[in-house]
């Protein structure tokens, strides 16, 4: 038995040596993996109902068609549907995978780890955004899971709640409408409120409720609120910019709009508009044409050989915390419009990839 | 027996909504049961809410229910016809989608130069019944059930709304327009007064006209309905048509009310007012039921989601809770008809 087991290890180690040697073999910086003609670049999202994920779209187009890719430029929509995302992505591998670039926001957190084995399997490379499962990391393993962009949701929502505080005084009744609470944005951001609550004693949570991160389902919660506690709501948290703008309506709708600061995150071109109105107070943006350029970016990078292979990148290269940016009445003329490309340019500079990293994730 | 092979075939009724019969003895308490079952359970949530939290009968916060009330009220009287007739409308949410996105870009607005104010409602409803009518043309022209018919009208409705969309979703600049959508008249919100016009139409219809009539005769016995003559496609094909142009409207209100046109303005809406017609007692087997009693189904689930967020139970539990009311309403309301509630017996 030992025996076996020993000439089983000794079979083992043979192999992962002759990995090893075939993976030295394999070209580091400098040596293109794939002719610029056959690479394809990927954007897998939901939809492209949301601003946001319009912007996501612009952003991997605008970054295409700079990179001179335009024409090799795939949208996959998965309407909402995990299974749907992994499937898109399998159908499209089946041919020219070496040289496919998936630049993935996840429908929910649970599709990262197939999809990275679908890479890892057919040998297309991959960047995902937002969240993941626990216990699963680019650097562990994954070679052809070029890096992992988060957003700490937790940090997003420290950030707007704390001007939401400092917008009525530190003082006085808030109510909260929280996403899918099945989300980890959703929960995160809301921890981030609860965090600055417990260091303003004055602030009260008067009420919370999920709107699934919904305009619609925000409009009658508010109103509810409103005829609740009418003028004891002093200002109102919402998940996201949808449901910020849905309980501004509600609020307009009693001739309170403008006058009850209200605070969202995504920092959708809506919500920015509102903001510089005065109607809203701030809101948080990861950037979403950067989001939707920077994974294509990375790569093109490796395939072309302008960066080296991702498994020689640093830990915190693979995997890091995106810069956020906290969107308010000083700065909202700046993010009206939509970014130039002349602006993007040095950030999708092979060397300047991770210009905005702000440490390693999770 | 051509196209929807009825459990009750056998002993098929003349159409009478309001008269149920009872299959063996019916217990006096039952009669009462059937004809107020509803309005205990609404009067009992109304009154555990008031209870809970004495504001809840506050003016201001009737009035919210009333506005809460409105999208679904108007969807539900299309819904009644539909599934009075033995069919079923899943298109709602694909219809309101493409409509608010047209309503959106026909009124003042962010994206065209068009700006047809008030009558870009009437354009929002009748894209709805263009696509209502499609719903009926492929129930009866091409023979696929409701359930798939609809279910694929409803997804290229979703599939137009979002080609309209485009770029970036409409905003409405009508501000007229939005003033009604979100004002009061004499205290009542203008949306609950279109919804509640929308009733007293599909009441006088149900109530007064061939429509209405050969409604009921279609849902209690298509085949018999065939036999004496009644062109029973044509009908069929205005109710689908009648359902889509009422989905049109909620679309085009709900799109005044937030301010812009959007793919997801009718989500969640399909299965409310679905929920609003089967708690109000009509089977989806079809042959009976009312609008009248729909619309106090809408009201019942509006006092239920408002309760909830105004006595603030907690939302982690939120649905759990409202899923169990609804069940407990639906069987209350319709304990005089259960066994022919289901589609199967």
């Amino acid at each position: 038995m030992m025996q076996r087991l020993r000439a089983l290890a000794t079979t083992a180690g043979g192999l992962v040596f002759v990995a090893l040697a075939i993976r030295m073999a394999l070209p580091a910086q400098g040596t293109a993996l794939c002719q610029k003609s056959q690479l394809r670049l990927v954007n897998s999202m939901r939809e492209i109902a949301q601003p946001y994920h319009v912007n996501l779209n612009k952003g991997g187009r605008m970054f295409a068609t700079w990179a001179g890719l335009d024409s090799q430029y795939v949208l996959q929509l998965n309407q909402g549907d995990s299974d749907k995302q992994v499937a898109l992505m399998r159908a499209l591998l089946a041919t020219n995978p070496q040289c496919t670039v998936f630049n993935v926001e996840p429908n929910a957190d649970v599709v990262v780890k197939p999809m990275v084995e679908t890479a890892n399997q057919t040998g297309a490379w991959i960047v995902t955004h937002w969240a993941h499962n626990k216990g699963l990391h680019p650097f562990a393993g994954n070679d052809h899971w070029i890096a992992h962009v988060a957003v700490n949701s937790e940090e997003v929502g420290v950030a707007v709640s704390e001007r939401l505080v400092a917008a009525i005084g530190g003082q006085g009744g808030i109510v909260a409408l929280q996403g899918r609470l099945d989300t980890d944005p959703a929960q995160k951001r809301f921890a981030g409120l609860q965090k600055v609550l417990a260091r303003h004693a004055d602030v009260s949570l008067l009420a919370q409720q999920t709107a699934n991160w919904d305009r619609t389902a925000a409009f009658p919660i508010m109103q509810t609120w409103l005829a609740k506690y009418g003028d004891q709501i002093k200002a109102v948290w919402a998940a996201n910019d949808d449901m910020a703008l849905g309980a501004l309506e509600a609020l307009r709708a009693v001739g309170r709009a403008g006058r009850i600061p209200i605070v969202g995150v995504d920092g959708i071109p809506e919500a920015i508009a509102a903001i510089a109105r005065g109607e809203m107070t701030a809101t948080v943006s990861s950037d979403a044409f950067y989001q939707g350029s920077i994974g294509l970016a990375m790569g093109v990078c490796v395939l072309t050989g302008q960066a080296p292979l991702p498994q020689t990148w640093g830990k915190e290269q693979r995997e890091y915390y995106l810069r956020v940016v906290v969107i308010t009445q000083d700065n909202a003329a700046q993010y009206l419009q939509e970014p130039t490309v002349d602006a993007s340019i040095s950030e999708w500079q092979c060397d300047r990839l991770w210009g905005r990293a702000t440490g390693p994730a999770f | 027996m051509r196209q929807r092979p009825s459990p009750r075939s056998g002993k098929a009724r003349a159409a009478e909504p309001s008269r149920a019969q009872g299959d063996g003895p019916v217990s006096a308490a039952l009669k009462g049961m059937r004809r107020w079952g509803l309005l205990l359970v609404l009067l009992v949530l109304a009154l555990g809410f008031g209870l809970a939290d004495a504001g809840f009968g506050t003016l201001e916060n009737l009035r919210t229910i009333a506005d809460r009330c409105a999208v679904p009220l108007v969807l539900a009287v299309g819904m009644t016809f539909v599934i009075r007739q033995g069919s079923i409308d899943l298109s709602v949410e694909g219809l309101m989608a493409v409509s608010s996105l047209t309503f959106a870009l026909t009124v003042a607005n962010s994206r065209t130069p068009l700006d047809f104010g008030f009558v870009g409602l009437l354009a929002a409803a009748a894209v709805g019944g263009v696509f209502g009518l499609l719903n009926g043309l492929v129930v009866t022209r091409l023979r696929v059930p409701s359930f798939m018919a609809t279910l694929g009208v409803g997804s290229m409705g979703f599939g137009l709304a979002m080609l309209l969309s485009g770029d970036q979703p409409p905003l409405i600049r009508d501000q007229a327009l939005r003033q009604w959508a979100l004002g009061h008249t004499g205290g009542v919100p203008n949306l609950a007064l279109a919804a509640a016009a929308c009733l007293i139409g599909g009441l006088l219809l149900q109530n007064h006209t061939r429509f209405g009539r050969y409604n009921y005769v279609i849902g209690g016995a298509e085949d018999m309905a065939r036999l004496s003559g009644l062109n029973v496609d044509l009908y069929k094909v205005l109710v689908f048509a009648f359902a889509g142009l009422l989905a049109g409207l909620a679309g085009g209100m709900e799109s005044a009310r937030l301010g812009l046109g959007h793919v997801d303005t009718g989500a969640g809406q399909m299965f409310a007012a679905i929920t609003a017609v089967v708690i109000g007692g009509t089977p989806l087997s079809g042959g009976r039921g009312s609008v009248w009693r729909s619309a106090v189904g809408v009201l019942m689930l509006a006092v239920l989601a408002n309760g909830m967020v105004f006595i603030g139970v907690t939302p982690y539990l939120q649905k759990a809770v409202q899923g169990a009311i609804v069940l407990i309403a639906v069987v209350a309301a319709t304990w005089h008809v259960r066994g022919r509630l289901r589609i199967v017996p």
